[in-house]
Parts: structure tokens; C-alpha cells; sequence
């Protein structure tokens, strides 16, 4: 099913896969401590207006939930089972084909957002064991506001878009064609974004090498991972003031979330992470990088970062 | 200062900072405009409430215009626990708080003074009207602006000497009103925006109903009382009541009666006539002196408020701040608002009054 984005596609795979059900009395539904607001939100929201109740698998230190920890937090009135593949500010890579076995052995529908993973591993979705599984574009260099939802076949789903036939009448509204035809071929060239993820591990592992050199304490970095993101936090510095000065020095790169006001706020992943240590989610800087970053990019990096650690922190 | 130092402008969204930040770039610097998002405004009085999106979106559009970067940085939790929350506490002790000063003090400069140096910045500037000029010893004087209508020096007196020392303030020798035509002529897109008037996070002006929803304790009833004590009303609560205060004591009478003095510990509020209201004498605490501490008493002028007019005293520094004679007696001295010292246009400190 094509949609409008991964925001859209995670919304429709959790709610859709709610709504399909029944609903039993006690609902319940488990999701990790660090997904993405767009699979969080939705569940929070089924909390207020249909009250399920939610259980959040604790990823402390980092360390993904193990499948035993789901299969103990499942209940027979346990409708859901939603969680990411890849974290999207640590890239953490979660067990998601051992949480679809236990799901499925527990015959509760199980959501994976895989809109971190595509471009970074290999994706084979009938292989995963789910029921529904989220993509977004623009996570493999396709356009932004391109989006799918894989659903089993035979697997029910509510729509949330109503009025039109498109997709089996369960997304009404024509696609931005243009959009999916720039997620296609994207999808095309997603190998050769999988074949550079090697390199692109042997970088980071440089850079964060060197991070750790000038006074970084890494995050989440003790686990399997994707090798396209360092998060990293920085005692002393406050994240967004870090980013800011960067910026200055010609490094676009983040901190923490944005937040409904405007302004940014402490990662809610690393807060989740790292309970006791909230100056780690205070004071990170997240970055990222792709298939085009080269070792000079990481120097021109540690430059400016050399550069604004020798100042006041901020 | 040479002419490429980078400069990091505060900017709150208003026509002030904005034309500020316009007026350094054109001359030359490297200019970074820095909003703190310090509260999120309650309730349905959108207009002119503090760090609304809308004026940090405005901050960034004029930042736009003058192509230079523009960042938001958070700082709600230290305005909250060193502004919002002894704004509170002062007014359920029935004194008049300044939260400005402490903001400027605690919260704005000293933290935006911080982001400048991680930033590579060399120099802080805002848009007060105040001026600030070197001294033969090295350190920094702060005076009035040139706009006597609307010089806010009053609310600087407590940054601290190394703040100071490196700040920049481009309106300190503009009069409002052709700050607003240069504004204009900058092009820059809030040059007609009005005036902020009200505490910033409050900004309908209704103390009371912030207090209400923000401090359990608030509503507390308790006596009006004259100076003798007989008992005239009650009132719902001392918060919101300030020396000085002639309207909505609710009780009728034939001559106007004032607030004199609001005695925490038994909730009462103590009214009178205009010639009780009279104090020939104040005692400020918390002072911050601008230079050093002056040595022995000194002629002075003392402004008790943010629009008062300062009157001649005699100022002598005690082991707690200081105190101060005046020469003729001045009304609604208010226990919590700011008593700034100035020797003419040279503020020598300020602190809180007792």
C-alpha cells in the first residue's frame, strides 16, 4: 500500500491492525521504550480515546529487549505488537524476526517500522514474519512524502483515509505518483546502499574513535547497529547549543527531538536508555551519514569539533 | 572592535533586538541571532504572549532578511525554577516582584553571554535602551538610555560585570521613536509590531488568575484593615495586592484608600490614605553593585519602580545591600520591586527592597 510517507505508514500499520480486531475487554498493546513518535503517538492516542493499555519493553543501556521479555509482557488480551527494526537515533537494531515469531505464536498481529532499516539491511518482508511493516522514501535518497505499508496477505486493516478505491479501498486518495516513482528507483539502487554499509561501519568506528579522544561518551554503542549514525553525548555542553555551534563551523548535524513548541528537546530515546543519566540525553549529538560521506568528511568534522571544544561550553 | 568579530545577537521576535541585530550587521559584523524559547504561554491569549512561536518565527524572518543564522535554544527549565517560580513564591508572601531583573540577571544574559563563547562569539548584544561605556580602570559603566520615555536600565543593574563588559547595546543612543522609522527602513518585517507592555509570561496582565492556576496556595482570605487595625472587608488572597494599589480593594469610602503594607504571617492587608503611603526611607537587599561596592555613603538617585522618576537620596551601603534617605518622601515604596541606584546617568547598583 502506497502512502504518504513513513509517518503515514506507521500510523495506518498501528491503528490499522487495532482497529481490524475486535476489541476485547483489557486491550493491551507492547511496543519498546524507544520507538518513533509515529508509532508511539498513535499507540498513546489509542490509550486516551479507547483506553488500551500499554506496555513499553525497557531497552536499558541500550540493550534491545529480548524475545523472552516480549513473550513475558504478551497477555491474552494483548491485540498488538508494534516495534522498529532500526532506532532511529541510535540505530540500535532490534531483534524484530524473533519478536514476529513470538507474536505470531501467541496469535497477536505484530507491526514492524522498518523505515530505518531499508537501505541499511537487507529486507525481505515476507522472511521478517509479520503482519504489516512500514518504509519511507527518503531513509534510502528517495523524495520525501513517498511511503508503503506491506501487509500480509489475508491480514485485516482498518483505513484511515476513506473515499476512494485506491489501494483495495483500505488508502483511499491517489498517490503522488511522481514521489513513488522516485521511491521505486530508490528501492533499485537500495543494494548498493546495503553493500557500503562496511565501509561506511569502518568510518564510523574511526570517527568514534577519535569522538571518544576528545571527551565524547558514546551511546547504544555496545550492541549491533547500523553503521550510518554515532550518537554521542558531550558532559558540560548542552546538545542543541553543541549543534548550533557546529552549524557555525559548517556541520549540519542534531541533538535531541523536536518538540510541538518549535524548539528541540532532550532526546526521549536516550532519556529511555539511560534513566539515572539524563545530562546523556542533555547534552548528545547525533551524526549521521550516507552512502556519499567520505573520510574527509569525518576530518572536516573533527576539525570544527576541535574547534568549538576549545571554547567555553555553551 | 574590528570588523568581522561575530557577534551574538538575543533576539525575542520584538522590533528592539531585530533592529539591533540589523544595525551590527550593517556595520560589519558576523552576526548570529540566538531566541530563547524560555515559556509556553497557557491559554487563548495568543497576542503578545511570551515566546509564542509566532515571535520566534518573526525573529527568524528578520534573521532571513539580513541573511544571517538564527538558532532557538531551550531554556524553560531554568526561567521556571529562577524566574516563574520566586515570582510566585514573592507574590503569595504579598510582596511586588521584578521578575525582569532576575531574568536578566540569571536566566538571559549570563546564559546567552555562555552560548556567545561556545559559539566563537566575542561580543552579547540586545536591544535595551542602556548604554554601556568603558572606564579608566577597565571595567564597564552602565547608563541610562538617551530615551528617557523609555530607558531600561532599571532592568540591568544585576547582569554582572563580566557580562557587561561584553555587551553591546546599538539602541542605548536612539529615541524610541526613530528606532521604529530606522526599523522601517531596514525593512525589517515587525518594525510596527507593538510594544510588549505586561511580564512577558504573563501577558493578559492578569496576575492574579496566573497565580490561581499556578500556585495551590493563592486564594488564601484573609482581613483588609486600616492602620489601626479595625477590620474594613476581606480579601481573597494577598498575591496580587502592591503598595501603592488603589483599585480593586473594594471598599467604598470617601476618600481613596491605598494599599500600605501586606503583613504575610496573618494574611492581612493593611490600607490608608495617599499621605500614609509616604516612605521617607528604604532597605534593599541582594545588591549588585555595577563597579565595586562604593565605600561610604553617597548622594544619590533611587528609582523604587520601572517608570518612577528617580528621586535624590542618600544612599549608604550596609552589610545587607543598602539603605537609602530620601530628600522628599516617595509613595508605594513596594516591599520585592528593584531600588536602582544612579549618580545621574551612571547606575551604581540596584537590589531588591526589604
Amino acid at each position: 500500500m502506497l502512502t504518504a510517507g513513513g509517518t503515514e505508514a506507521c500510523n495506518l500499520g498501528v491503528l490499522g491492525l487495532l482497529e481490524a480486531q475486535p476489541r476485547r475487554a483489557g486491550a493491551h498493546a507492547v511496543a519498546s521504550a524507544i520507538e518513533h513518535p509515529a508509532v508511539a503517538e498513535p499507540l498513546l492516542q489509542q490509550q486516551r480515546v479507547a483506553q488500551i493499555e500499554l506496555s513499553w519493553l525497557p531497552v536499558v543501556q541500550g540493550l534491545p529487549p529480548s524475545p523472552g521479555t516480549l513473550r513475558a509482557a504478551i497477555t491474552p488480551a494483548t491485540q498488538l505488537v508494534a516495534v522498529q527494526w532500526v532506532n532511529h537515533e541510535t540505530g540500535t537494531l532490534l531483534p524484530v524476526r524473533d519478536y514476529a515469531a513470538v507474536s505470531r505464536e501467541a496469535r497477536v498481529p505484530c507491526f514492524i517500522d522498518a523505515t530505518q532499516a531499508l537501505g541499511k539491511l537487507p529486507v525481505n518482508v515476507t522472511e521478517l514474519g509479520a503482519d504489516a511493516v512500514a518504509f519511507a522514501a527518503h531513509k534510502l535518497g528517495g523524495p520525501a512524502g513517498a511511503g508503503a505499508l506491506w501487509v500480509r496477505r489475508g491480514v485485516q486493516l482498518g483505513s484511515r483515509m476513506l473515499g476512494g478505491a485506491q489501494e483495495r479501498g483500505r488508502r483511499a486518495g491517489t498517490p503522488d505518483v511522481l514521489a513513488q516513482v522516485g521511491f521505486g528507483v530508490a528501492c533499485e539502487h537500495a543494494a548498493q546502499r546495503v553493500a557500503a554499509q562496511p565501509r561506511l561501519a569502518a568510518l564510523r568506528d574511526r570517527l568514534e574513535t577519535e569522538l571518544v579522544a576528545l571527551g565524547a561518551i558514546l551511546n547504544a554503542s555496545a550492541t549491533d547497529r547500523v553503521a550510518t549514525v554515532s550518537n554521542s553525548s558531550w558532559r558540560g555542553w548542552r546538545g542543541e547549543a553543541l549543534v548550533a555551534a557546529l552549524d557555525l563551523e559548517g556541520i549540519a548535524c542534531s541533538s535531541g527531538a523536536a518538540c510541538s513548541s518549535g524548539t528541540s528537546e532532550p532526546s526521549p530515546v536516550l532519556r529511555a536508555m539511560y534513566p539515572d543519566e539524563p545530562w546523556r540525553a542533555g547534552s548528545a549529538l547525533r551524526l549521521s551519514f550516507g552512502v556519499e560521506t567520505t573520510e574527509s568528511d569525518t576530518h572536516s568534522l573533527l576539525q570544527a569539533l576541535r574547534k568549538v571544544l576549545s571554547r567555553p561550553a555553551g | 572592535m574590528g570588523s568581522s568579530t561575530r557577534v551574538l545577537v538575543a533576539m525575542s521576535g520584538g522590533v528592539d533586538s531585530s533592529l539591533a541585530a540589523a544595525m551590527l550587521k550593517q556595520q560589519g559584523h558576523d552576526v548570529v541571532g540566538v531566541t530563547l524559547h524560555l515559556w509556553d504561554a497557557e491559554g487563548e491569549d495568543k497576542v503578545g504572549r511570551c515566546c509564542a512561536p509566532e515571535d520566534r518565527d518573526d525573529a527568524r524572518r528578520t534573521c532571513e532578511l539580513l541573511g544571517v543564522p538564527h538558532y532557538v535554544i531551550d531554556e524553560r527549565q531554568a526561567f521556571r525554577s529562577q524566574v516563574v517560580d520566586p515570582f510566585i513564591a514573592q507574590n503569595l508572601a504579598g510582596q511586588t516582584p521584578i521578575p525582569c531583573v532576575a531574568c536578566n540577571q540569571h536566566v538571559k544574559l549570563t546564559r546567552l553571554w555562555q552560548l556567545a563563547q561556545s559559539f566563537g562569539a566575542t561580543a552579547l548584544a540586545t536591544g535595551h535602551y542602556a548604554r554601556i561605556v568603558p572606564t579608566a580602570d577597565g571595567s564597564v559603566d552602565l547608563l541610562r538610555g538617551v530615551d528617557p520615555g523609555k530607558d531600561q536600565s532599571y532592568f540591568l543593574y544585576g547582569v554582572p560585570q563580566a557580562v557587561l563588559r561584553n555587551l553591546l547595546l546599538p539602541l542605548g543612543e536612539l529615541h524610541k521613536h526613530d528606532a521604529r522609522l530606522l526599523a522601517k527602513e531596514f525593512g525589517l518585517p515587525n518594525w510596527s509590531k507593538p510594544d510588549s507592555q505586561e511580564l512577558c509570561f504573563v501577558p493578559d496582565g492578569d496576575v492574579r488568575g496566573f497565580l490561581r492556576r499556578h500556585a495551590p496556595a493563592a486564594g488564601a482570605p484573609g482581613d483588609i484593615i486600616d492602620e489601626t487595625g479595625t477590620v474594613l472587608g476581606q480579601h481573597q488572597g494577598v498575591e496580587g495586592f502592591t503598595v501603592g494599589q488603589r483599585r480593586g480593594i473594594g471598599i467604598p469610602g470617601p476618600t481613596p484608600r491605598y494599599v500600605l503594607r501586606v503583613i504575610h504571617d496573618s494574611r492581612q492587608v493593611v490600607v490608608g490614605s495617599a499621605k500614609a503611603l509616604a516612605r521617607a526611607a528604604l532597605e534593599a537587599q541582594s545588591v549588585v553593585w555595577t563597579s565595586s561596592r562604593p565605600e561610604r555613603g553617597f548622594t544619590g538617585q533611587v528609582r523604587i519602580r520601572s517608570h518612577h522618576t528617580a528621586a535624590e537620596a542618600w544612599v549608604t551601603p550596609t552589610e545587607a545591600g543598602f539603605s537609602a534617605e530620601f530628600v522628599t518622601p516617595q509613595i508605594a515604596v513596594a516591599p520585592g520591586q528593584a531600588a536602582v541606584v544612579y549618580t545621574g546617568e551612571r547606575v551604581i547598583g540596584g537590589g531588591f527592597i526589604v
